[in-house]
Order: structure tokens, then C-alpha cells, then sequence
């Protein structure tokens, strides 16, 4: 089993005729995924790696049964593309790119709240389920079948743990990317909440980055809800300090935003905290993950 | 993007908030002719972007011409937590009766604009927010972005000591901010300290605006050069290409894709180096961008090796790799490169890493790349 993904997700590709589009199409398909179809307003009728081009996402989920969307679209017209696919009735969404205005996330957020759609990004590679499908960008190579559930703020890092766990032959069992923007669609204690529930999951991994609260308010789930184990790691120790200017943020959350803080409020949770990516292989040996 | 303070009191102004009488200036000289436009006292205050400023002895005044001379001399030779003083605020001194707080911000976690006052403004408003938090008062604002008055009444009726003067003000300046907000699109706006003056009436004696870099392309107010601002050349440099560099005071440079890889790398280099750069490439990696990323890495001088590693995921990484490769060629590079690129094409690219000398590294941990990096370059 996996979480967010699964046989019946049909998904179409939104922006499918840009370059991006075209060759993460492919590599989706290559991958297995039910991809179904393509979004680009004034190329429908065309077809793309065999796909149906259509010009609404209406149209799309009408002539293919879509029932997942993902994003590659230029920034400047996610907003309104996202808008679109909620209206058609889509329920999954993955928001590829990056550099969207705050202000469009943060619409496009309480609208995926208020009819219960999950988003994730924006500026996330997606989410991985091994052997089965994948909606994004993540590179195939870097996974294996399994039983870890990971969740992580950054696209790369992702990749770097599923394959320090691949190469150690511990298999995963569904890979999410969150999106790395100051907001985010779907906050990690949702993302904790479906890995908790999902049978196919024994463990999971968290990888955070400095700044922000994400890993805070995970912690306060982990500790009241969570009963299987959980490692993390929380990158940006060593990052130049001073990019802050404003203290509205730091009267807000307090002390949260910095590494020590994430790692405390996560130990205190019962957290297993990795020093390095490497160490996750250690972890998993000793959970008997392989 | 961040804003100098006297820009960001510039649109404060023009946006109704009462500011004081200013003037900017790049000299000595142009620092008295302003302050005696304005009349003794003055305050001269550093314009470095970056938070603190106070403290770090950046913020002075002067009650007389000489006094001005000496002081606007030693601060336009002076760095302010390693920045270099450019150009002085030179500011009317106003008359204090108290120092309030206001800022506007995004909550990420609710992921909704939030609205936070207190009656305890100025250097140490986030020690007050921690030992008492009873004097902050915040709100957060709908997701349909409208904000009504009568919020902040609400929020600014909970902090004690306020009198209706100062609750009717200060809600017409909270409004005031939130058309900044709605016309600027930052991720933080802030005045602090907002300064309740002797006859009642309230003036902006500070200003912080954060642009969303995304949203500056569709701002529709002017705002000054994103890429001139930044002082450092290398970080300069870094913006002109489209990547994110950070001048860091080590030797080993580095070029990642993805900030939270180039994150983790720092923070392993750093265990038992020291990381010259951070250096995030972003989506879509091309042989011409590699070849500038290689062009500004070595620009710092004294490097002792390069680390690159990137994963393909949205990013042709072999692409890449023969721009690192042709840089290598070009300017016949001698300090050793350790390269970790995994994802689609990986062989392809380790075959054209390998072509010039590159060490490549093929297992998926960090930690390993950077123990070769560590035996390459020695101890020493």
C-alpha cells in the first residue's frame, strides 16, 4: 500500500506541451504512472507522448476520468490553472514549479482547504511510490519497494535518503516532496497523519530544513499520535545566520525557525535524530526496515 | 527582496504613515547639508540590510555640526556586522513618550497574513515576546486577503494602557500598513519602533519591507534595482545568472542543486572544512549556466577544491556536466573537483565527468563524496 497514490489514480499532466512537461510526460509513463492525459489551453485536439491534449481541465477529467492533476505550468498562470482544476473536481494536486507569489499560494491553499483537495508544493519534485507511479520530477533510479514512508521540505534531500536507504536495501513505501516555499499547500503533520494510517508503512523519515515551524507542529503530532517510529534530519546547521530582517516572524513562533530547536522539539517527541543523511541507514537496520 | 530602510520610509509615506524629516547621504558632507536642512539633533543610522543594527553600534546622534562631521565619518568607515556603510539615514530626532510595535507578516504554518502589535516596541521586542507575551497582541488576517478596521480594534483592545487616542491611531496606521501589504506584496512589513510622540500623535521612526521576490515582476508600484542592491560581488554575480550564492569565509567551493542539498552539503563540508560558498543552481541546469556556476565559484580566491552535486530530476544533469567540463578544459583547472550527480543519464554524466579529471563519486550519501573530498585535499 502507499498513501496519496494508488491503482486508481489517473492523472493528466497540466502544461504538457511545454519542454519540461513533455519530458516529465514520458518519464511518468516510463515509470509506469496512469497518465491519462494533458491540460493546455488552445492545443486541444493535439496528442504529446500519445496523450489526449485537451483545453480545460473539465474537458480532461470528462473524456479521460482524471482524478489527479500535476503541475508545469509557468509560475504566472499556476493561480488561475489551479483554480480551474479544483472547479473540474480533481483531488490530488502536485505543484511543480517554483517562484509563485506567497499570495497565490495562499489562495490557492484555503480553496484546496475548503474542498477537500490535497495540494502538494509548490516547488516540489512530487510523490514517489515505488515500482508503482510517481506524479513529478523525482529521478526513478533513486527508489525501491519498501516499507519507509519519507517526507521531505526539499526536493534533492529526498532523492539523497531514498537512495542512501535504496543502496542499504531498505525499500520505500511512498516518497512526498512538500514543497520547499514559505508556504506550503499541505502542511507535514497532514502528511505524518496519512503515513500513521497507511498499512504499507512502518516507519517514517522526516528531512527539514532551518527555518520556519513545520518540524515544530510535526513534533506536537508525533508526540500525541504517532505509533510507529520516526527519524529525522534537519539540514541547514551551518547556513549564514542574518538573512532575517523583521522581527514580526521570530514574536510570532518564539524561539522555533532554528535547527537546535527543530531537533529539541523533535527528540522530545521520541524522534530518532540523524546527524547526517548516512546515518539513516543505521536507523533502519536497527528498526529491522531492510 | 529587501528594501533599505529609507526606501521602505519612502513608501511608507506615500502610503499615509506619518514619517520623520529625512534625507539620505553618501558623504560627510552631504550628511550636514541634510541635517541642517533639518535642524540639530539628528540621528545618522547605517543602511546595511540586515537586522540588529542598533545593537552592532550602527544607529548614532548628533546635536551639533562638528559633532556631525565625527560621527557621520566614523560610521561611513565603519562595518555594521560586516557590511560596509554605504549611505547614512540622516533623520529628525524626535521627541519619545513610548516605543510601540507593529508588524505584518505571513504565518506559513496557517498560511495566512498575521497582523502583531505591542505596546513594548523597540531593540528588544523579541525578548519582550518571550518573557511577556501578554504585552504582544496578534491577529491573523481571512484567506480572502480583506482587512477591516475593526480587526485591529479588536486585536489592540487586548494589550492594557491604551487610551482611545492612541486605539484610533493606531488602527488608522495598521490599515495604512495592510494597503503596504496589499500594494507590495512583502513577506514582512514592520515599523519598530512605531513612536507615540508627546502630543499624542504616533510617527514610523523605523521601516522593514521584504518584497516576495516572485511577486516583484507584477508589482505595479516602482521599486529599486534587485540586483544592483546586493553588495557582495560574488552574490552579485550569483543573481545576474539566476542562482543562489552565499560568499561564505572558507576554501572549498560548491555547486548543488536544490537548497536543501546545498544545505547538507555546508553542513558535512563543515564538519571538517570549511565551505567557501553555498551555491543552489535551482531547476533547470544547462551546460552554459555550469560553466558560469564553475566561472563564479573560482572567482573566490584561494579554493583548495570543488564540490558539485547534483541530482537529475527536472535537471539534465549530463547537460551540466559539460559545461563543468569545458570550464575545466578552458582555464585548465588544477584544484582537485569531486562530483556526486545521480538521477537520469548518471552514467552518461560520470563519463563526461571522467573525461576531465573529475572524481566521481556514484554511491547516493554525501558523507561519502566528502570523505574523498577530504583525502583529496589533505589534512592540511
Amino acid at each position: 500500500m502507499s498513501i496519496l497514490m494508488n491503482d486508481s489514480t489517473r492523472v493528466i499532466v497540466q502544461g504538457i506541451t511545454g519542454r519540461i512537461g513533455k519530458a516529465q510526460a514520458h518519464w511518468m509513463l516510463e515509470y509506469g504512472t496512469k497518465v491519462v492525459g494533458g491540460v493546455t489551453p488552445g492545443k486541444g485536439g493535439t496528442t504529446v507522448e500519445g496523450l489526449p491534449v485537451f483545453n480545460s481541465v473539465q474537458e480532461a477529467v470528462k473524456e479521460t476520468g482524471a482524478n489527479a492533476s500535476v503541475f508545469f505550468v509557468p509560475a504566472a498562470f499556476v493561480l488561475d490553472a489551479f483554480m480551474e482544476t479544483i472547479d473540474a473536481g480533481i483531488k490530488l494536486i502536485v505543484i511543480v514549479p517554483e517562484h509563485i507569489p506567497v499570495r497565490d499560494v495562499m489562495k490557492m491553499r484555503s480553496y484546496a482547504m475548503e474542498n477537500g483537495v490535497f495540494a502538494l508544493g509548490p516547488t516540489t519534485p512530487g510523490i514517489l511510490v515505488p515500482g508503482k507511479g510517481k506524479m513529478g520530477i523525482m529521478p526513478a533510479s533513486m527508489f525501491a519497494p519498501g516499507r519507509v514512508g519519507i517526507i521531505s521540505r526539499s526536493g534533492t534531500l529526498s532523492y539523497e535518503f531514498a537512495g542512501i536507504l535504496s543502496e542499504n536495501n531498505v525499500g520505500q513505501s511512498t516518497v512526498v516532496g512538500m514543497g520547499a516555499d514559505p508556504v506550503v499547500l499541505r502542511n507535514l503533520t497532514d502528511i505524518l497523519e496519512l503515513f500513521e494510517e497507511d498499512e504499507g508503512t512502518d516507519a517514517v523519515i522526516v528531512v527539514g530544513e532551518v527555518g520556519g515551524e513545520q518540524e515544530e507542529k510535526a513534533a506536537g503530532f508525533i508526540k500525541r499520535r504517532m505509533t510507529k517510529p520516526v527519524a529525522a534530519y534537519i539540514a541547514g546547521r551551518y547556513s549564514p545566520q542574518g538573512k532575517r530582517m523583521g522581527h514580526a516572524g521570530a514574536i510570532v513562533r518564539g524561539a522555533s525557525g532554528t535547527v537546535a530547536g527543530k531537533q529539541e522539539a523533535l527528540r522530545d517527541a521520541g524522534v530518532t535524530i540523524l546527524d547526517s543523511p548516512i546515518h539513516v541507514a543505521d536507523w533502519a537496520v536497527k528498526h529491522k526496515l531492510s | 527582496m529587501r528594501l533599505h530602510e529609507y526606501e521602505a520610509l519612502d513608501i511608507f509615506e506615500r502610503n499615509g504613515i506619518p514619517v520623520p524629516r529625512r534625507g539620505v547621504a553618501s558623504t560627510m558632507h552631504e550628511a550636514l547639508r541634510v541635517a541642517g536642512e533639518i535642524g540639530y539633533p539628528v540621528i545618522l543610522k547605517a543602511q546595511v540590510l540586515v537586522g540588529g543594527r542598533g545593537l552592532a553600534g550602527g544607529i548614532k546622534t548628533a546635536s551639533s555640526p562638528d559633532e556631525l562631521k565625527e560621527v557621520a565619518e566614523a560610521l561611513l568607515s565603519s562595518d555594521v556586522k560586516g557590511l560596509p556603510v554605504l549611505k547614512l539615514l540622516v533623520c529628525e530626532k524626535v521627541e519619545v513618550a513610548k516605543e510601540l510595535y507593529v508588524g505584518i507578516t505571513i504565518d506559513g504554518y496557517s498560511g495566512k497574513p498575521v497582523i502583531v502589535a505591542s505596546t513594548e516596541g523597540g531593540m528588544l521586542i523579541e525578548e519582550t515576546a518571550r518573557t511577556s507575551p501578554e504585552k504582544i497582541a496578534a491577529i491573523h488576517v481571512d484567506s480572502s486577503l480583506e482587512f477591516y478596521p475593526y480587526q485591529a480594534r479588536t486585536m489592540l483592545g487586548r494589550l492594557s494602557g491604551i487610551n482611545q487616542q492612541l486605539l484610533t491611531s493606531w488602527t488608522d496606521v495598521i490599515g495604512q500598513l495592510y494597503n503596504v501589504v496589499m500594494r507590495y506584496e512583502p513577506l514582512i512589513c514592520e515599523i519598530n519602533p512605531l513612536v507615540v510622540l508627546p502630543n499624542g500623535g504616533l510617527i514610523a521612526v523605523d521601516a522593514v519591507l521584504e518584497v516576495d521576490d516572485s511577486a516583484i515582476s507584477r508589482v505595479r508600484f516602482p521599486l529599486p534595482d534587485r540586483v544592483e542592491r546586493i553588495e557582495n560581488p560574488l552574490e552579485r554575480r550569483g543573481r545576474e545568472i539566476g542562482v543562489t550564492y552565499v560568499d561564505l569565509d572558507g576554501d572549498i567551493g560548491l555547486i548543488s542543486s536544490g537548497a536543501g542539498l546545498g544545505m547538507a552539503s555546508t553542513d558535512i563540508i563543515g564538519e571538517r572544512m570549511k565551505p567557501a560558498n553555498f551555491l543552489e543552481t535551482g531547476g533547470g541546469i544547462t551546460a552554459d549556466l555550469l560553466y558560469k556556476c564553475m566561472e563564479l565559484i573560482m572567482m573566490k580566491p584561494g579554493l583548495r577544491a570543488v564540490f558539485i552535486n547534483v541530482y537529475g530530476g527536472i535537471n539534465p544533469i549530463h547537460e551540466g556536466a559539460k559545461g563543468v567540463v569545458r570550464y575545466i578544459q578552458e582555464h585548465n583547472v588544477k584544484i582537485p573537483i569531486v562530483a556526486k550527480a545521480l538521477g537520469n543519464r548518471q552514467e552518461e554524466t560520470w563519463e563526461i565527468f571522467r573525461s576531465a579529471g573529475v572524481h566521481v563519486v556514484t554511491e547516493a550519501a554525501t558523507e561519502k563524496a566528502i570523505d574523498r573530498l577530504y583525502e583529496l585535499v589533505g589534512r592540511g
